[in-house]
């Protein structure tokens, strides 16, 4: 722990500049900006989750980041997403091809289930948010692989991959699908929400990507042992 | 020299009882070991521990005497200042030498200062041996005598708390979950507390190892027999919350209550917010309406998200200045301004819960700055080979 506790509580550099840093001295911790996890009485917390509030009591709390509510419509799934997209600053125009993109999916979902016959019609999920989250999980890999050298060569390796990356390899697909195999005219909401709802259905270029990857994975297993890690 | 800058003010008050001194000959070189004023948790920080570097300087009887003409020239100067000499705190001692010795100098440490000896002299340890040269601790020639008791004194404390747990397992009564000693909210002491503590240096080696002696100890099922050994080396944090300044409900004329939230600073933009009770959820910002004046939707969510995280979305009236920065810092800024603001009409529990949603931090990011031999806060130049 640092010198005087003063000296904590106050905007910070520090001494010596790494390549991530923040101004925020390390002792802050995270916000909480969820409504829900405050009206929990006291009687139904788990131990750790009572040493978690004790814990926060005494420590000073960063401020909550512009893009953060406590509205029910404040997904950090989707704010990641507008991150991703947004290209030299502008969220605004980020924002908005995601809004016509969900408004887009809601249509044509809402067409698919007024033309379905009446046994279909509970199936088809018209939530775009939904739609959203589980298009996003079936692009997700469950393996990725490591450029190792080994010997003067390079052996693509087998790795496990944490929960960030997965997510985080699922939207760039995603991304970079949308902005690179489009015909000229047609506009990013159309093709992103095309892709998404392929996406929800198991098909489209993303989740193709997906099992080529999990094959090359499949197909280098005899070098998983270079993995040290 | 500390010794003769106390005794030149103590001694001096001492004999102007009759408020005729002078200015002149208060000597106000006080080097080393000066307190400083700074009311951080730990001063030990400031001054450095002599007391270790070899034998004692000041005997006890001049400490007496220093602490007897301290006690008499504040009751002096308290009777200069017309103040009653019994409730003289240090803060009015402090007050009273900056009025009565004015001082130009730039340097704290270099001003006129008034201090109880004990803060003035560092605590020195007496002579360790005795008329024979025999050292009285077993430990002397360790040459860290007191640290090293420290530590044979912890694990005894352990191997006792282990015996205790033997002796129960023998009788059947050992469980697991016995009552542990709470951590939560308290410290171990720093390395410079402790050296403080024993009066002796000791290096970061030293500390790791005394710290993991006590996490092992606490690491035993049974350590809350030795609670109070451990806490005395641990000191308690301040709860956040009790630091918000919460100002208290204004009423104007027809009864309604009414707060300010007084201008919060985000990235260069700065915003004041007038918070009026019983109202419908209006807010207007520099004269114009709030969805007029920020057309973004993120931006208005920032301003209503203090009010609706408390549930009070339609019953603040709010009147807005912002000026600086871009849309979404003068949102940021307004956004702290009312949180601040809606303090006033918050419970205790309620503030806490707004603190710990982030709500009452200022946001301390600000454009990075530009470094020289870059192009910019991160890029630098393009790379030429030759």
């Amino acid at each position: 722990m640092a010198a005087s506790l003063t000296g904590l509580l106050k905007p910070w550099t520090p001494r010596v500049l790494l390549v991530r840093w923040s101004r925020y001295n390390p002792y802050y911790l995270e916000p909480e900006p969820r409504k829900e996890v405050y009206h929990i009485p006291e009687t139904e917390l788990t131990p750790e989750q009572k040493e978690e509030r004790e814990l926060k009591s005494v420590r000073p709390i960063k401020a909550a980041t512009n893009s953060v509510t406590s509205s029910v419509f404040n997904d950090p799934v989707l704010s990641k997403f507008v991150n991703m997209m947004m290209k030299d600053g502008d969220k605004i125009i980020a924002k908005g091809i995601i809004t016509q993109t969900l408004e887009n999916m809601k249509r044509k979902q809402v067409e698919k289930y007024h033309k379905a016959p009446e046994g279909k019609k509970a199936e088809t999920e018209c939530n775009p948010y939904a739609i959203f989250h589980q298009a996003l999980e079936n692009c997700k890999p469950v393996i990725g692989l490591a450029s190792i050298q080994k010997g003067g060569k390079f052996y693509q390796v087998p790795i496990p991959l944490t929960d960030d990356r997965r997510r985080f390899l699922a939207m760039k697909w995603m991304i970079t699908e949308c902005r690179d195999n489009k015909h000229r005219r047609t506009l990013m909401y159309e093709k992103l929400s095309q892709e998404l709802l392929a996406a929800f259905s198991k098909e489209g270029n993303v989740v193709k990507r997906k099992h080529e990857l999990h094959k090359m994975a499949e197909s280098n297993r005899a070098y998983a042992h270079y993995r040290w890690w | 020299m500390a010794a003769s800058g106390g005794r030149t003010v103590g001694s001096f008050l001492w004999k102007c009882g009759n408020c005729c001194f002078n200015f002149n000959t208060v000597s106000s070189n006080l080097t080393r070991q000066v307190l400083s004023r700074q009311l951080c948790v730990s001063a030990v920080l400031h001054r450095k521990n002599l007391a270790a570097a070899g034998p004692e300087k000041f005997s006890e009887e001049f400490i007496k005497k220093q602490v007897e003409e301290f006690n008499i020239g504040k009751r002096h100067l308290a009777n200069m200042m017309g103040e009653d000499p019994e409730t003289f705190t240090q803060g009015d001692i402090n007050r009273s030498i900056a009025y009565l010795f004015p001082s130009g100098l730039f340097d704290k440490k270099a001003k006129p200062l008034m201090k109880h000896p004990d803060e003035v002299f560092p605590k020195q340890r007496a002579v360790q041996w005795g008329a024979d040269g025999r050292p009285f601790h077993f430990l002397f020639y360790t040459g860290k005598q007191s640290y090293y008791s420290l530590m044979h004194d912890t694990f005894t404390k352990a191997l006792a708390v282990e015996k205790h747990q033997d002796r129960l397992r023998g009788k059947d009564l050992f469980t697991q979950d016995a009552k542990q000693i709470s951590l939560v909210g308290s410290r171990w002491l720093l390395k410079e507390e402790l050296e403080e503590l024993l009066v002796e240096t000791i290096s970061e080696h030293d500390y790791a190892r005394f710290i993991q002696l006590m996490e092992r100890l606490l690491s035993l099922p049974y350590c809350s027999v030795e609670e109070d050994f451990v806490q005395r080396y641990r000191r308690q944090l301040e709860i956040q919350s009790s630091k918000q300044q919460v100002q208290p409900l204004q009423y104007d004329q027809h009864g309604v209550a009414y707060s300010t939230g007084d201008g919060k600073q985000r990235k260069t933009a700065t915003g004041t917010v007038l918070l009026r009770d019983s109202g419908s959820g209006s807010i207007s910002i520099n004269g114009t309406n709030y969805v007029h004046y920020f057309p973004v939707l993120q931006d208005r969510e920032q301003l209503m998200f203090p009010l609706h995280f408390m549930g009070v979305l339609g019953r603040f009236d709010m009147q807005c200045s912002v000026s600086g920065g871009g849309h979404s810092s003068q949102a940021g800024a307004l956004r702290l301004a009312i949180s601040r603001a809606m303090l006033s009409f918050l419970s205790e529990g309620q503030v806490e819960t707004m603190r710990q949603a982030g709500l009452l931090t200022p946001d301390p990011r600000i454009k990075e700055r530009k470094k020289p031999g870059q192009e910019g806060a991160r890029r630098k130049f393009t790379w030429k080979k030759r």
